[in-house]
Order: C-alpha cells, then sequence, then structure tokens
C-alpha cells in the first residue's frame, strides 16, 4: 500500500480549519446550484455517499483491509430505517438510530466470522457475506419487497422537542444531511487521531508487529469494520430518506465496488479528505458525462485503470504532490535551476 | 433416494462447468499470484464473439464471411472454438501489458485494475450488441435431448460436462507434465533464479496470463448455451470463479477442481428443495469451510494474504 502521511498539524483539533471552509462552502450550494444546470437532489446524494465512502474508508485505508461487500451495511441501513418506520415508530430519531445498530449488528456478526482471515481470503468473504445479505433482500419479498424494494418511506420531520422541521423539501433536507455530515467527519478526525486510530493505522503497516506490541489484533479488526459498518448504514438510512424508498441494488457487488472506486480514485489511502473528493467526482461525471453518453461508465472504467496505473494515492494524493512540489521549500531546493533558468533569459534581451 | 439422481446429476455437471470457469482464474491467481476480475469479461467476450461467428452475420469481409456460412455449422463451431479465445487473448495481451506495472506491488492494484478492465469491456459489451439475450447456436449433434429411466436429460449439458473434463485433463497435462509448465511453475516459486537461468520471464507471464484468458472465453462459449448470452453474465461467471479459487485455495489445482464440483453439487441440491435460495448456498459453504480452514480446503501460503 502507498505510504500515508497520517500526521497533520491538525491533528488534535476537534474541528479544523479545512472543514470550517468545507461546511461553508457545502452551506451555500443550494444558492447557486440549480444556476449551474444541476439541481439540489446531486447535493444530497453527494453529502450520503461521502458520509458512506469515509465510513468505507475506515475500512479500507485506515485499517487496510480490502471489504468489498461494503454496500451491504449501507443496504442494511436503508431497509432498517423503512421497516422501523412502518412497523416500530415513525421518529426521525429512532429509525435513524435503529439504521445505525442494525447495520452495526450485521457488521459484527460478519467481523467475527472474517477478522481472523487476511488478504484475498478476507476480500473474498466480504464479497460472499455482501452477496448473502444482496440475496436475502433480494429474495425476501415479505419483508424487503424483494426486487421491487420497500417503497412509500417518508422523510420524517426532525422533532428538537422545542422546534420541529419538515425536511421533505429537498433544500431543507439538504441541510439537514449537511448537519449529520459535519458531526460524522468531526467524529471520524476524533476517532482516526485518537490512540484507538493509531493503533488501528499501525495493524494496517504490520498486523504481526502490532500484535508483538501486545495489541489484540483481532478485536481492533472487528471493532474498526463494526464501526464502519454502523456509519454506513446511518448513511444509507438517509439514503432511504433521500430516495423515499430503499432498493437492494445498492447492496449488489457492482456498488460496491462503486464505492470502492471512488474511494480510492478520491485519494482515500492517503488523504482523510480522499472520499469525499472521489464521491463528488464519481457523481458530478455520472451526471455530466451521463447526459452527454450513454457509455459514462466506460470513460469512468477507464479513468479508474489510469489511476489504479498512473497515481494510486488518487486525486488528493496528486494534489499534495503538486502543492509539495510548488511550495517554498523545494522551490529553494530547487534555488540553483531556477537561477539558471533566469539567467538562460539572457537571450531574449 | 432416487429421486435425488437428477439433481446430483445436474449438479455435478454443473460443478465441473464451474471448475471449468475457474481454470483460467486459477491459473492466472496461481502461476501469477494476480487476481484477474476481469476474468468474468472475458468468459462473456468469449461468449459475444463466438456467437458473432456462428450467427448469420460473421464479422468478415464478403467474400470470406459468404464461404464461412456455406460450412455446415459442425465445422463453424469448431472453428469457432479456436478463432474466438484466439481473439480473447489479444485482449488479454493489451491487459497484461497494463498490469505490469502493478508487478511487485500490493495485489490490491492488480485487482482494482481489472476490476476497471472489467467494467470496460461489460460496457463496450453493451455498446456492441445492447442489453438483449442472445442464444449460441449449436450443432445438431449435441443439442437436444435423450430418454433415460423416464427422464429427459440434456445432451448438450454432458457435451459440456465431457468438454470440461477434457480441457481439466489439458491443463493439468500442460502444467505438470512439459517443460512449459515447468519453467512456469518455477517462475511462480523463485523468480529470480528462473531470470537468472536465461529465460525471459515477462514474455513467461504474458504467456500465462494469455492462457489463462482464453481459458475463460473457452468457458464462456461451452457455458453459453446453458446461461444464455447476455452484459451481466460476467459477473456471473467471476463471482463462482473466484469463489471456487477460495474454497479450494489459492495455489491448489486438485482444490479448485474439487470446490468446483463442490459448490456445483450445493447449488443443484439446494435447488431441488428451495430454487430460489439456491445460489444462497454456495456462499454459505464458503463461510463454513473458510471459518474453519483459514486457506481454504488445500490452499498454500502465498503473497495474496499478505
Amino acid at each position: 500500500m502507498t505510504t500515508i502521511a497520517t500526521t497533520s498539524p491538525d491533528a488534535k483539533r476537534l474541528i479544523t480549519p479545512s472543514m470550517l471552509i468545507l461546511w461553508l462552502v457545502l452551506a451555500t450550494v443550494p444558492l447557486w446550484i440549480s444556476r449551474i444546470g444541476l439541481y439540489p437532489y446531486i447535493g444530497i446524494e453527494i453529502l450520503i455517499w461521502s458520509i458512506y465512502a469515509l465510513a468505507f474508508n475506515l475500512v479500507l485505508g485506515t485499517a487496510g483491509l480490502p471489504s468489498f461487500g461494503h454496500g451491504a451495511y449501507f443496504g442494511i441501513g436503508a431497509y432498517a430505517f423503512g421497516l422501523c418506520q412502518f412497523n416500530v415508530v415513525a421518529n426521525l430519531w429512532v429509525c435513524l438510530t435503529a439504521a445505525l445498530v442494525v447495520a452495526g449488528l450485521a457488521g459484527a456478526l460478519v467481523a467475527l466470522f472474517i477478522s481472523h482471515r487476511r488478504g484475498i481470503y478476507y476480500a473474498f468473504m466480504t464479497i460472499a457475506f455482501g452477496q448473502i445479505f444482496w440475496t436475502i433482500a433480494i429474495k425476501a419479498h415479505g419483508v424487503t419487497g424483494g426486487e421491487d424494494g420497500l417503497l412509500k418511506i417518508a422523510r420524517l420531520p426532525a422533532n428538537f422537542g422545542v422546534t420541529s422541521f419538515d425536511l421533505a423539501d429537498n433544500v431543507a433536507f439538504y441541510y439537514f444531511v449537511l448537519a449529520a455530515f459535519a458531526l460524522a467527519v468531526i467524529g471520524l478526525w476524533r476517532l482516526v487521531h485518537s490512540p484507538y486510530g493509531r493503533v488501528i493505522a499501525a495493524i494496517r503497516q504490520s498486523e504481526t508487529r502490532a500484535a508483538h506490541l501486545g495489541y489484540h489484533v483481532w478485536l481492533y479488526k472487528v471493532s474498526i469494520f463494526t464501526l464502519s459498518a454502523a456509519l454506513s448504514g446511518f448513511a444509507g438510512g438517509l439514503f432511504a430518506m433521500a430516495q423515499l424508498a430503499a432498493f437492494p441494488d445498492v447492496m449488489s457487488l457492482h456498488q460496491s465496488g462503486y464505492v470502492v472506486m471512488m474511494t480510492l480514485v478520491g485519494g482515500g489511502l492517503v488523504s482523510f479528505w480522499g472520499p469525499v473528493v472521489g464521491v463528488f467526482v464519481f457523481l458530478i461525471a455520472r451526471d455530466v458525462i451521463g447526459a452527454l453518453t450513454n457509455a459514462w461508465m466506460l470513460y469512468f472504467g477507464l479513468l479508474f485503470m489510469a489511476v489504479v496505473l498512473f497515481r494510486p494515492e488518487g486525486i488528493a494524493g496528486a494534489v499534495a504532490a503538486v502543492f509539495q512540489r510548488h511550495s517554498l521549500q523545494s522551490i529553494r531546493r530547487q534555488g540553483g535551476s531556477a537561477m539558471r533558468l533566469l539567467l538562460g533569459g539572457e537571450r531574449w534581451r | 433416494m432416487f429421486d435425488l439422481l437428477p439433481h446430483i446429476v445436474n449438479g455435478l455437471t454443473l460443478g465441473l462447468l464451474f471448475a471449468l470457469i475457474a481454470l483460467g482464474f486459477m491459473l492466472i491467481v496461481g502461476l501469477m499470484e494476480q487476481i484477474n476480475l476481469a476474468h468474468g469479461s472475458l468468459f462473456a467476450l468469449g461468449a459475444y464473439f463466438a456467437m458473432q461467428l456462428t450467427g448469420p452475420r460473421p464479422p468478415f469481409p464478403q467474400p470470406l464471411a459468404q464461404a464461412w456460412l456455406a460450412l455446415p455449422l459442425g465445422w463453424r463451431y469448431a472453428a469457432t472454438l479456436v478463432i474466438a479465445p484466439l481473439a480473447v487473448g489479444l485482449v488479454g495481451i493489451v491487459i497484461e501489458l497494463c498490469m505490469r506495472r502493478t508487478y511487485g506491488k500490493d495485489p490490491l492494484y492488480g485487482l482494482l485494475l481489472t476490476f476497471g478492465a472489467a467494467m470496460v469491456i461489460e460496457e463496450v459489451i453493451r455498446l456492441t450488441w445492447g442489453t438483449r439475450d442472445y442464444v449460441l447456436q449449436v450443432p445438431q449433434g449435441v443439442s437436444g435431448g435423450f430418454l433415460f429411466q423416464d427422464l429427459i436429460w440434456s445432451t448438450y449439458r454432458f457435451y459440456a460436462a465431457g468438454i470440461a473434463v477434457a480441457i481439466i485433463a489439458l491443463v493439468w497435462v500442460i502444467i505438470e507434465k512439459t517443460p512449459f509448465g515447468a519453467t512456469v511453475k518455477a517462475g511462480a516459486h523463485d523468480s529470480e533464479i528462473v531470470r537468472a537461468l536465461g529465460i525471459n520471464l515477462t514474455r513467461l507471464r504474458l504467456a500465462v496470463f494469455v492462457f489463462g484468458t482464453m481459458l475463460a472465453a473457452v468457458a464462456g462459449i461451452i457455458v453459453a448455451p446453458i446461461w444464455g448470452i447476455r452484459p451481466h453474465m460476467g459477473v456471473d461467471a467471476v463471482i463462482p470463479a473466484f469463489l471456487v479459487i477460495v474454497l479450494g485455495g489459492v495455489g491448489s489445482f486438485w482444490g479448485a477442481v474439487v470446490a468446483g464440483l463442490l459448490v456445483g453439487l450445493c447449488v443443484g441440491l439446494s435447488g431441488a428443495y428451495a430454487s430460489e435460495w439456491s445460489l444462497l448456498s454456495m456462499y454459505l459453504l464458503l463461510v463454513a469451510v473458510v471459518t474453519v480452514r483459514a486457506r481454504g480446503l488445500w490452499g498454500k501460503k502465498s503473497v495474496l494474504e499478505a
């Protein structure tokens, strides 16, 4: 795996400047998004998938565990949200918690089976469990609605006791999702930079070494997978609200592959923000290229191949490399050649 | 018990097909320690090429096409079994040339690269042939059915199983009994020594990869009349292939064959009781086995589990 710069000057902060800037920019999105030919719904989609991709990156980027069946937990969250709404109580907080908990439980169950495995066996076990959940979602018509999905899920109002917000409108719902995104980002930033997150990163570098240092590697692998699944499920619950339905196709192998692609293209292996960048590029590309040609997957596939071959650290990594090259220090280092270049300009006199 | 016989026979023939599908995948995993997720798409591509070649509009210039169509179907089918895999082999060359850059890195990169390649190939298939289903014509001799013990059996299934056995045996002979196989295995075991002996390992790897893709194409042609030809068939093939390898254990030839048969039996028998859920049984089988045995049935240590 590529080397990862885990130390950031902001590692100790609760809220970093880059978070603040991102939130402020995102908060203005509904004001101008229609003017550039897009629509508010894509903003909702990008934010939800960003939460999902960030959660997924806990497993892939932070822990270095190849999970290719993560769509299952996203889907389970969506179904749990809908089923809780229909059968238990139609309260937003209860239903979102249900999405989080049920997906977390499913993730914990899977993690118990797979966390002793490594490499290809780990990767394929995640695919196998993903396929199991996907098959159940399609075949259990009575519970999930089969291939038609679970329809007529409502966007429940956000009740804060003193006031209550109606989320039926896309713009209102966008701000709700943005708040959830902000909380998730803060939580994940703290998690990744906590002592716990450090151990997870150590396990990525070498399981054997971490075990020799006395860390219970298995327990860490189980817990990070569970956390990731739970947060994916939470994103799934939001997605069910966004779509007003829960469909089995987000659980398919293809869709599980997409989140891997987004995370990698964005640069999840080297940067905290990589998954968000990837989601943004993927969904915008889907809408813009998809409007021009039917074959947008062809171009995205080619782009993905190019990224894997030439820039395995992804967009975020490439941008960081460019910044590094043009930073003051490296200019100083290259001062000699720059000087020569300047002097070489003599012939233009 | 006797009621189960058709399901067992069905499961065994299906198992042989699974083993055949996994064969090329296994070759590349076992000898190059690379996971070729494009395997399924190459499998589909083989089937589409064969359909185009045996169909009413072969992709040849006019005079050649007429001569080709004048041949009896049996001859055309036999020729297709050679031509289509060769054409898919060319695609394999392109993928291997890209894949070279990932050798020596984390195997994850090879897997992701071929995942991208699989997406591209599947999309190209969709653009070229559309999303509709096609049927691959097979010669009269192997189509149809026959009666045995008051049951109708499909001739083609037995023909396909026979071909699968023949190809599995052929691949085994090539790996185990020829100088080529010996060099390839040595290359997988200790690439530096093989290079030091003056063997061009780069070309050897290309040869192995292309051989693997051609096996995928052959499997596609053999399986196509049973599963039908549609863009999604690649995914339908690559997951069982991957599963069979993991179940059998990376680096084990007979592990893959036995795993293929087990998966086939499992799907066949569970199909007898709950056809809706039969596909689930193979995943449950895998989970049950891999929970107990870390490297599948007879897996060897490899870089793929680092």
